[in-house]
């Protein structure tokens, strides 16, 4: 059987050279049915990344659509199903797989001192449910589309002729591969932490997986459920969210939502969790505030289940609800607040490397003080009552979901990137499509916060057209926001092939990821690591090891 | 299964280079749109025209303390990255502290304290907009959404007006707002409301309009193929000028008025779906080589065309019985080409007179080439 792994070849060591992950085995079998993982990681890496290439290929769509106001490309009809792609590929297919399926998966049992996830076998199903979803996401659109938007209200779901339960299976089994890696990390960090890891001396990355693995295991069911019912009751006409057969629109918008929002978590720990490791790391200092950074985010696991009426605060809930939905939403901005505010006073008097996973994580922490800052004055009732459904939303989500949580993964990718393969990408290319992606991003979403509050509706395939310049200018910002990541693809697959031999420990680490051989052998540590020392005390850190590249 | 008609797209619909350089203010199809509202003092809301001045009131407050809060936050990162750059590989913090509780208060605090005020607000502006008063129930319109065009009906008038919607100034006044077939939402920017429009039950929004002036209303939410057409202009007037119920306009003394009566109607009613101008969209279009009716020498008669009845597809003329029923029952005979997709609603009595249907009619022959 051939090769279908080029990493292999690129590497390829003498036969006297230590094996590692990516060499100890090699043909299509030797991948296909691995239980390491690091390797699961690694097909979680290129499904997620060719998902979220496919997904900004639709916003590129988008975007070039809405450069006129009566649209340049699309009827209405593509144009909304070119828009319900993009979300809902976006959202299932990269967003929440992504960190804890590739980066979680490669790096957890590191950081803890362990072999493998606990449950390799289930780690694998995970990603074949996965795979399995996004095949028939992919059938969905040739089966005739999908036009709800990422959001599938009843009843216009129920209506459409479009491929609706197709794409709900997908999602079906989306959710239960996202479930299965939240069962899998709950016991890797219960049962296989290291000899003296104590629960406070556990990386931050992990507790924050370890939330959202709490949140996945709890919400997405939910989700399942819903998704299911619509199905039924496109099928059955059973009657649960159809109004014509006595059923309540406004009922799916809270299943939909009591998921959903805390899936806005979901997506977001994780990224916090690689910020607050970049930090410490390359500052070269503790982090300020782990006790506190640690619990905030539990405190957001658990708030996060009582916030979903922000959602529907148009939707003619009583004031008692909204009174409440809003109280909660509003709490949960001290936790992140709290975080937001920790990892700068890391920062500060730091020891700061400018190379380029700071860079990203600089980029991070300004674009989500947006993101977290503008989710404040949607907050408030009345103003929100003015903002739903807007663009500004719109931007704001996106300086969440793409600024934060893409930019975060980005982060991490570039920080692990040498852990992983063993190679440094070109860090002048790294930091100039940092700096590109950045640029483009602000430019693509601070129109869209203008001309939201000016009250443009999102979901929009035609505008008014004194929204124009905005839309243009946002169309620009998406092309520049475009290239930059086309960059940066460029690159690291580049380095994989002509890359510099990496540092054993790139960036002068401590946690345990960094104490395996670069790149890891299959179980990882030739002998179980025992903790003796506190989390992130940089005193221990061996600086020669940064200085050596691998054997 | 449904087979992609529409996906990728059709190549006779992207005329890419051509609309490149078209000129924005003849774009966007038939619709008539109110001038754009203007900007207030700072330029991010449309000017306020109704009472709901919380709404400002707190979003330039909250947005001042995200300026605060943002150029701290941007000023201490950038003072850090300069001033604590590391300049040799080995160079360690220049502190190692974890912890400053009084620091850590501070931040926890302040920032609690600001968004409970935030909150008070927006919810005392909240009760405001859903507590409808008196004088706003005494004069409660009726909105009705139904994919994708709005029809109203005035408290003390009996007809309706689409697409448009007339209001006195300085007078509160309520909507109930009723859904025919998904969901829709309500959405005035000028005004600063947004409801919800649910099928199967009555929403309502109240405000009262200060500003005389012709302002957008939009459907905010998603609703299928042309939401983003399904619009109204909201006309705030005087009282004399409201006395004269403006909205009451149908005409059909003679051919000529019957058709401009009949192309009110089209754009309040037909125009998200059916065009004018020979592009077939979610509809058939009206005029061009597919069109309803033809110019033979100086008499109009009607196409032949392809339609399914019975699952059965035959020839038929569009002559005025061909269209009163493709209105009145839009099921019995299906454009060929649109057999296997979404429907038009029929359009009974009730929403569409005889008189009017007449009307339409007069106008689609006058589309004739
Ligand atoms: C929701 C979209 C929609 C709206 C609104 C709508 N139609 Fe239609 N109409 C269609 C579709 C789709 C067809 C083609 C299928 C069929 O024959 O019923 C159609 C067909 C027709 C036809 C037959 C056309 C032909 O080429 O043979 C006529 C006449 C017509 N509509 C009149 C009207 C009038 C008058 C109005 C407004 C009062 C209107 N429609 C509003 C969707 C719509
Ligand atoms: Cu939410
Ligand atoms: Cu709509």
């Amino acid at each position: 059987m051939t090769t279908h792994a080029p990493v292999l070849d690129a590497h390829k060591s003498h036969s006297e050279k230590p094996k590692h992950y990516l060499n100890c085995s090699s043909g299509f079998w030797s991948w296909a049915s691995t239980l390491d993982h690091k390797r699961i990681g690694l097909m979680y890496l290129i499904g997620t990344g060719l998902a979220f290439l496919a997904g900004g290929l639709f916003a590129l769509l988008v975007r070039l659509h809405l450069w006129q106001p009566d649209g340049m490309l699309f009827s209405n009809d593509q144009y909304n199903q070119i828009f319900t792609l993009h979300g809902a590929f976006m959202v299932f297919l990269f967003v929440i797989p992504a960190i804890p399926g590739s980066l979680g998966n490669i790096v957890l049992p590191l950081m803890l001192g362990a072999k493998d996830v606990a449950l390799p076998r289930l780690n694998l199903l995970s990603f074949y449910l996965w795979l399995s979803g996004a095949v028939l996401a992919a059938l969905a659109i040739v089966m005739g589309g999908f036009d709800t938007g990422w959001t599938f209200y009843a009843p216009y779901s129920l209506y459409t002729n479009k491929a609706v339960v197709t794409i709900g299976l997908a999602i079906f089994m989306l959710g239960f591969s996202s479930i299965f890696t939240g069962l899998n990390f709950i016991v890797t960090t219960h049962k296989l932490r290291a000899p003296g890891l104590t629960w406070f001396r556990m990386p931050l990355f992990v507790w924050a997986l370890y939330a959202t693995s709490l949140l996945q295991v709890l919400a997405t069911p939910v989700l399942g459920i819903t998704i299911l019912l619509v199905a039924f009751e496109r099928l059955y006409n059973i009657g649960i969210f159809d109004p014509r057969l006595g059923g309540d629109p406004v009922l799916f918008e809270h299943f939909f939502w009591f998921y959903s929002h805390p899936a806005v978590y979901i997506m977001v720990l994780p990224a916090f969790g690689i910020i607050s490791e970049l930090v410490t790391v390359h500052s070269r200092k503790p982090l300020f505030g782990y006790k506190l950074i640690a619990f905030s985010s539990l405190a957001i696991a658990i708030i996060s289940f009582l916030v979903w009426g922000h959602h529907m605060f148009t939707s003619g809930q009583s004031t008692y609800a909204m009174f409440a939905f809003s109280f909660l939403t509003f709490f949960v901005a001290i936790p992140t607040a709290i975080k937001e505010f920790s990892w700068v006073a890391t920062i500060w008097k730091g020891s700061i490397a400018l190379n380029s996973p700071m860079l990203y994580t600089l980029a991070f922490l300004i674009i989500f003080a947006i993101g977290g800052l503008t989710g404040v004055i949607l907050g408030s009732l009345n103003v929100d009552l003015h903002l739903h459904d807007t663009y500004f939303v719109v931007a704001h989500f996106h300086y969440v979901m793409m600024g934060s949580i893409a930019l975060a993964f980005f982060a991490g990718l570039h920080h692990w990137w040498p852990k992983m393969f063993g190679v440094m990408y070109n860090e002048t290319l790294a930091k100039i499509a940092c700096l590109v992606i950045f640029v483009g991003f602000n430019a693509t979403f601070i129109p869209q916060f203008i001309m939201g509050s000016q009250g443009m509706p999102r979901r929009y395939a035609t505008y008014v057209p004194e929204f124009q310049p905005y839309h243009s200018a946002s169309t620009i910002g998406a092309m520049i926001l475009g290239s930059g990541v086309a960059l940066m693809v460029f690159y690291l697959v580049a380095s994989l092939l002509t890359g510099k031999k990496a540092m054993q420990n790139q960036w002068g680490g401590v946690t345990l990821d960094w104490m395996s051989p670069t790149p890891p052998p299959l179980e990882n540590f030739a002998h179980t690591p025992k903790v003796t020392t506190e989390v992130y005390d940089y005193s221990t850190l061996d600086l020669k090891s940064t200085q050596t590249p691998i054997g | 299964m449904n087979l992609p008609t529409s996906f990728p797209p059709r190549i006779e619909e992207t005329p890419v280079l051509a609309q490149l350089i078209q000129d924005p203010a003849k774009a966007v199809n038939a619709i008539a749109r109110a001038k754009p509202p203007e900007l207030d003092e700072y330029g991010q809301l449309p000017k306020l025209a109704s009472t709901f001045d919380h709404v400002d009131g707190l979003f330039y407050f909250t947005y001042a303390v995200c300026i605060f809060f943002f150029v701290l936050i941007l000023g201490v990162l950038l003072f850090s990255v300069v001033k604590y750059r590391r300049k040799t590989f080995d160079q360690p913090a220049a502190s190692n502290s974890t912890h400053n509780t009084p620091l850590e208060v501070v931040w926890t605090v302040i920032p609690l304290i600001i968004v409970m005020i935030m909150f008070a607000w927006g919810f005392k502006g909240c009760l405001d907009m859903t507590t409808v008063p008196q004088a706003a129930s005494q004069n409660t319109y009726k909105a009705t959404a139904a994919q994708w065009n709005w029809t109203f009906t005035y408290p003390n008038h009996p007809e309706k007006s689409r697409g448009e919607v007339w209001l006195e100034v300085n007078k509160p006044v309520q909507f109930l707002l009723e859904s025919e077939d998904v969901l829709h939402a309500f959405y005035i920017p000028s005004m600063r409301v947004k409801r919800d429009v649910i099928p199967g039950r009555f929403q309502t929004v109240w405000f009262t309009p200060t500003q005389l002036g012709d302002y957008h209303l939009f459907c905010a939410e998603y609703c299928g193929d042309s939401h983003s057409l399904m619009y109204a202009q909201v006309h705030v007037v005087t009282a004399e000028e409201f006395a004269k119920a403006p909205w009451y306009t149908f005409d059909d003394s003679t051919p000529a008025k019957a058709a401009a009566s009949g192309e009110s109607i089209y754009k309040g009613q037909c125009s998200a779906c059916h065009s004018v101008n020979g592009v077939a969209g979610a509809a058939p279009s009206w005029a061009g080589d597919k069109g309803l009716f033809k110019k033979d020498g100086d008499k109009v008669v009607g196409r032949e065309r392809q339609v399914v009845e019975n699952g059965a597809t035959k020839t038929v003329v569009a002559d005025e019985a061909y269209i009163r029923e493709s209105i009145r029952m839009p099921l019995a005979k299906l454009v060929a080409d649109y057999a296997t997709k979404a429907n038009m609603n029929a359009f009974g009595p009730d929403k569409l007179s005889d008189r009017e249907l007449n009307a339409v009619i007069e106008y689609m022959k006058t589309l004739a080439k």
